[in-house]
């Protein structure tokens, strides 16, 4: 008798719930999360456009127009001669930067033909980035004129 | 003397009690920041570029999609460049700082690209991004 009334005694005094394992269902939770979230990843090339109607006069020799053709080919005006030069993308930072080196106020003007890749179009947006070509307008071209 | 010292040997422990507060803010962090994208979009492979910046401000974004063969979608519904502009004007006066992702394939043709860029001219969503990935090393 004294025995049983120890024992109850026992069992009601102390009704405990293990809680040393809650860390480890949230910590299986966390690691649920993390896995399933994707964060989704913004990345690219930023660009301002104009207004439309805000035309900005600009001295056309602050201006340096670099062409796509309709093949992707990169043309680039000569200073001196205005005319059109093949040139390679890589190339097209090293000239647009020496332009901007010897005249900041240079405006980059491109030209990119309706048929050319998209790819090539940005190839050489992001050497005028590159080269901190700061002024950069993309002129659209109606339809082809020429090159 | 003696007692306190081999008292405070005999058990170095450390308050387990508090991790699962600590998992379940870290749990509530995690939930709160998740933004499940609602958007699918289109089968699309970005152009690559060296100058590629992440945008920091994620809400302000809203995206254009475009395929190969030109193929404009703006949340999943089919848009020519006349509806890009009456949609874009609507977004641009709920959020004057809406920046415009411009998710286009690197195969399609300029064109398309330049006819939505006169679309959010005429819109006056001005701030554009062209989605663009870092180049992967040769050999990927």
């Amino acid at each position: 008798m004294a025995l049983k009334t120890k024992t109850g005694s026992r069992e009601r005094s102390r009704p405990n719930i293990p809680t040393a394992s809650m860390g480890d269902i949230a910590f299986l939770i966390i690691i649920f999360f993390m896995t399933t979230s994707i964060f989704s990843r913004d990345k690219g090339l930023k660009i301002v456009l104009p207004e439309i109607g805000e035309e900005v006069k600009i001295k056309s020799e602050n201006i340096m127009t670099v062409r796509v053709s309709p093949e992707g080919k990169v043309l680039i005006e000569d200073p001196v001669t205005k005319e059109f030069q093949v040139v390679t993308v890589p190339e097209v930072r090293d000239l647009v930067a020496a332009k901007l080196a010897a005249n900041p106020d240079v405006a980059i003007a491109l030209r990119v033909s309706r048929r050319a890749p998209y790819q090539t179009m940005v190839d050489v947006f992001d050497e005028l980035k590159m080269a901190k070509a700061e002024r950069i307008s993309l002129m659209p071209v109606r339809e082809e004129e020429g090159g | 003397m003696k007692k306190i010292a081999k008292k405070r040997q005999s058990r170095p422990d450390i308050p387990m009690a508090s991790t699962s507060d600590i998992a379940f803010l870290l749990i509530i962090f995690f939930m709160v920041s998740t933004v499940f994208r609602r958007e699918l979009g289109l089968q699309i492979a970005v152009p690559e570029a060296e100058a590629t910046e992440r945008i920091i401000k994620r809400r302000n974004v809203s995206s254009i999609w475009m395929d190969k063969e030109g193929r404009t979608t703006i949340n999943d519904n089919l848009v020519n460049p006349g509806i890009v502009t009456s949609v874009m004007s609507e977004w641009i006066i709920d959020n004057p700082d809406m920046v415009v992702m411009m998710r286009a394939d690197r195969d399609a043709a300029y064109g398309y690209v330049t006819d939505v860029l006169e679309a959010l001219k005429a819109a006056r969503a001005l701030k554009v991004t062209f989605a663009t990935d870092f180049p992967r090393e040769e050999g990927g």
